[in-house]
């Protein structure tokens, strides 16, 4: 078979490192800055690097536009989420969220707004955060991941006032559904828990994997990606991808997919979803069949 | 009067007629006068005007009487006979008087030369005195201006100026009073002072010479003694030499080795003096030679014509060797490339001494018209090594010293210049050449001094001593770190090839006690085959997968799980990791594009590495990365959460201590070993 092969660059041992890092580097999260103009991506190594998406999308963009303009490390361990209120770059990964000022965030040496660990459970190994979710309406984040809880953090004060527990494993992804203000975490445990924000409690529970339809044993029964629109919601992962009608906690339609869905949004009335190891973001009409996949 | 005077005349003219024919010379004019009619004392006293008019009226007369006679003639008659001869006895008388008058003229003419005659030649005697006067006189002239300009040759003898004469001569001779108020005596004096000098200086010369002559004997006499000295000189040396083995100072043959060095060609004489002098400061373990024939090399400096001769006989020879074929042109052009590639007779040898008694051998060439040096390698170890058929390209000769310096593979001249050569000649790259000639490696030219910058081609370059002197020591050390981690290698080989893994002691803490995968196989791959692995492409893609690294296989299984290692061996090994590829055959394929925990593995060993270095330096740094991915494939095989919907056990029962089996959108297993609480955990 023909391949180009590149030509052999002499390397010394710092570039065999940085070729062998990048290789083996995974972007676990993004954010869009409130301005629009940059993109932050964390990655398993903990660096955050910063991308101008103006001069990267622009028609004069040349390879260093596509360079980061400013990488720093900002965690130690994997960075698994990140969010952006309009003034800030929030991330979390190895059980600390950290936050950064956007207009701080490209000038070289940026340290960190503030740092908060929620109070763990465990001490013999420090759980990661998976999921951060914005609520506007109290400026408040919700935290979940690893030890199985799901935190609130107020914005403003950086005090935990809620800790939300049920999942019987650590959680994946949170969604929040707008009118009721309402949780909704997928978890390894492989059940959808929806939570009240007002009252603290778990109010509804799917058990995804139980139903036939969707589940698929051989992959197992975690959770990975969850989208809500109020009525209705996505979600995928180990078992199938299907879309639920909340009320009746019963699934509408499967979509037909062979790999574990990471991750999935609800986008006017399509569903867009991405495995993470394939190149192709699908688009699905609700009505269950694929309209067309998006190819990188 | 003519009448008279004719009658006169004719005794006269009888008599002076007889009486000078009888008179003798001694009679006086007067004599003659007195008893002779002279006529030419008569021509003095008539008067030529006269003398005119009588011949006139002669002619006349004459004239009419011829008309007389004329007339009686024509007429006739008796009278006319006695009237004609009386008329014609009357022109004879004419005629006589006729006579008388030319001869009258005559003795007048005559008379007249000779009065001018004399008058001339009275003048011409004048005219001759006058010139012989002037004559002399213009002779006298220049004799005076000869004397004046006489100079004396004492004014050409530079005199000492006076006041020095004063001073110096001896007063009998300078006689101060009678000289100073005469110049001629003056010069006299100094003339004399100037004789007496110079016999005295004359005198001194004659000294000098007699003992210059003295001297030079003495010196003849001296260097024959000293050239006696020269062979007991070299008989003590040479009586010496045992006793310099003895106290391990081999003078005598640092000192031959110096005399053959200044037969070698520049970038060679750098390198070994560079070598010799970091050997003695340095490292004691590196020992330095040179090796060829010197005769050859100064065969080399021949003159030109000399050389060309040597041709043209080998051409002759040659022609008559191969009779009637002419060399083809591919012999021809082979042997132009030969003689390109021609190498200088003399080579240096250098041979460092690692701490486990092997010993790496450089062989330094040089190429003359390249203009570029080259090396061959050789390691020898202490005992006798049976090589694993995996370690084949180890410590090959032609591979071992590959990319000491990232990039260097030495299979491309360095020189620029070379091409334009290479290509007269037919040679596409030194490639093809390296098996004979040795690798040009660029750590090579520059331990000879020789730099060729890319940007500025230059013309003729150095040998720089400077230059190869800032490189020596790195490149000591980097050429011993090479051939000691090759020798790690090679044993380490032996020792998988077998199925063990050969973990020291000092490094086990980094694994669990117990492993229970293990390696079956580990056999080199080339490097096609490397490339044409379904799973290597991302390293490929990556531009870490050239033709100068090496490349391995190696299999680890347990139970049913089939693990397959592509593993790419940099020629760095071991400051550049060996990076590994990974392929899992368990429950179908897995491969790091289909399964992130085969690609969470690879970081383990590919990134992760230097916790697998061990103690430095460092040799264990393969055998550990082996040993992990044995590791990391019970916990892979053992974390496997379960499929409800298959009966029956798991395959590989958990053994491994770990706090959690998922963490992470990912859901990485725990592939991290935590020492000395032996338990697993994630990055």
């Amino acid at each position: 078979m023909e391949r180009a092969v590149p030509p052999a660059v002499p390397l010394g041992q710092m570039e065999v490192f940085q070729a062998l890092q990048r290789l083996h580097m995974t972007i676990f999260s993004q954010s869009v800055s409130p301005c629009g103009k940059f993109l932050a991506a964390g990655n398993n190594y903990g660096q955050i690097a910063i991308f101008s998406l103006s001069a990267a999308l622009s028609s004069e963009a040349k390879e260093e536009s596509k360079k980061p303009i400013v990488t720093f490390q900002a965690h130690d361990g994997p960075v698994y989420s990140m969010v952006s209120t309009d003034r800030h770059l929030l991330s979390a990964g190895d059980g600390e969220v950290k936050a950064w000022l956007w207009a701080e965030i490209l000038k070289k040496g940026c340290k960190e707004l503030w740092r908060r660990q929620p109070p763990y459970r465990t001490s013999l190994e420090v759980p990661e955060i998976n999921a951060l979710l914005l609520v506007p309406k109290e400026n408040s984040l919700i935290l979940a991941g690893g030890d199985c809880q799901l935190h609130t953090m107020d914005l403003e004060t950086g005090t935990f006032t809620r800790a939300l527990r049920g999942h019987t494993d650590y959680i994946h992804c949170l969604a929040l559904r707008e009118r009721s203000p309402e949780v909704l975490s997928g978890g390894e445990d492989g059940a959808v828990r929806l939570w009240d924000l007002r009252t603290a409690r778990e109010v509804q529970t799917i058990e995804v994997y139980k139903h036939e339809e969707c589940s698929r044993p051989h992959n197992g029964r975690w959770i990975g990606c969850l989208a809500t629109d109020s009525d209705w919601m996505v979600c995928g992962g180990g078992p199938a991808l299907t879309l639920w009608h909340l009320r009746s906690s019963t699934p509408t339609t499967v979509f037909p997919m062979r790999a574990p869905q990471k991750h999935v949004t609800f986008y006017q009335d399509l569903v867009l979803t991405a495995a993470g190891n394939s190149c192709r973001v699908d688009v699905f009409t609700n009505l269950g069949y694929r309209a067309f996949s998006l190819s990188f | 009067m003519s009448s008279e005077s004719s009658k006169k005349r004719k005794p006269k003219v009888i008599r002076s007629d007889g009486a000078p024919a009888e008179g003798k010379r001694n009679r006086s004019d007067t004599e003659q006068e007195g008893k002779y009619y002279s006529e030419e004392a008569e021509v003095d006293l008539r008067d030529p005007g006269r003398d005119y008019e009588l011949y006139k009226y002669t002619c006349q007369e004459l004239q009419r009487l011829m008309a007389e006679i004329q007339d009686l003639k024509s007429r006739g008659g008796k009278d006319a006979a006695i009237e004609i001869e009386d008329r014609r006895i009357q022109s004879c008388v004419h005629f006589m008087t006729l006579k008388k008058l030319n001869r009258l003229a005559h003795i007048r003419l005559k008379k007249g030369r000779d009065q001018t005659h004399e008058a001339k030649q009275k003048v011409d005697a004048y005219h001759l005195q006058l010139q012989n006067l002037l004559y002399e006189v213009m002779h006298l002239q220049k004799e005076i201006t000869k004397c004046l300009e006489f100079k004396s040759k004492h004014e050409e003898i530079d005199l000492v100026s006076l006041e020095e004469f004063y001073k110096e001569a001896p007063p009998d001779i300078s006689k101060a009073e009678v000289t100073m108020g005469d110049p001629h005596q003056q010069t006299l004096a100094r003339l004399d002072w100037e004789l007496e000098q110079r016999k005295r200086l004359a005198e001194k010369y004659r000294e000098c010479l007699s003992n210059k002559e003295k001297i030079l004997k003495e010196i003849e006499v001296k260097k024959e003694y000293l050239s006696s000295l020269q062979p007991r000189l070299n008989s003590i040396m040479q009586a010496s030499l045992p006793v310099q083995e003895y106290l391990f100072m081999p003078f005598d043959q640092a000192h031959k080795q110096y005399e053959t060095a200044r037969h070698l060609p520049p970038p060679l004489y750098v390198l070994f003096v560079q070598a010799t002098a970091y050997g003695q400061a340095c490292d004691k373990t590196l020992s330095v030679a040179i090796e060829g024939s010197v005769d050859e090399a100064k065969a080399l400096f021949k003159p030109p014509e000399d050389s060309q001769d040597d041709e043209s006989d080998s051409d002759a020879e040659e022609e008559q060797t191969t009779k009637r074929r002419r060399p083809t042109l591919g012999v021809q052009l082979d042997d132009k490339r030969k003689e390109m590639l021609k190498r200088h007779p003399l080579s240096v040898m250098l041979d460092l001494k690692c701490k486990d008694d092997s010993v790496l051998h450089l062989t330094f060439y040089y190429l003359m018209n390249l203009n570029i040096m080259t090396v061959k390698a050789k390691v020898t170890t202490a005992t006798e090594l049976i090589t694993p058929i995996s370690a084949g390209d180890l410590l090959s000769p032609d591979s071992v010293l590959s990319c000491l310096y990232p990039g260097d593979h030495g299979k491309k001249t360095p020189n620029p210049a070379n091409q334009y050569q290479f290509d007269k000649v037919g040679i596409l790259t030194l490639r093809d050449y390296v098996l004979d000639l040795g690798h040009p490696y660029l750590w090579v030219q520059k331990l000879g001094g020789l730099h060729f910058p890319k940007e500025q081609p230059q013309h003729t370059v150095v040998a720089d001593h400077s230059l190869s002197a800032s490189h020596m020591e790195t490149t000591m050390k980097l050429l011993k770190t090479r051939v000691q981690s090759r020798l790690a290698l090679h044993k380490q080989f032996a020792s998988l090839e077998h199925g063990i893994v050969p973990v020291t002691s000092d490094c086990q803490y980094l694994f669990p006690a117990k492993v229970v995968s293990r390696l079956v196989k580990w056999v080199a791959i080339a490097h096609e085959d490397y490339m044409e692995l379904h799973f290597t492409k991302d390293i490929v893609e990556a531009g870490l997968a050239g033709d100068t690294n090496l490349y391995y296989m190696a299999l680890v299984e347990r139970g049913t799980a089939k693990l397959q290692a592509a593993v790419v061996l940099n020629p760095g090994y071991s400051s550049i990791p060996p990076i590994f590829q990974l392929c899992l055959n368990w429950k179908g394929e897995k491969t790091n594009s289909n399964d992130d925990n085969i690609r969470a593995m690879e970081s383990e060993v590919n990134v992760c590495y230097k916790e697998l270095c061990g103690p430095r330096p460092s040799h264990q740094l393969l055998t550990n990365q082996l040993q992990r991915l044995c590791v990391l494939l019970d916990v892979y095989l053992e974390t496997e959460s379960h499929d409800d919907s298959v009966e029956g056990p798991k395959e590989f029962p958990q053994e491994k201590m770990c706090l959690r089996l998922f963490r992470g959108p990912s859901r990485m297993k725990p592939f991290k070993y935590n020492h000395p609480q032996g338990f697993f955990s994630h990055r």
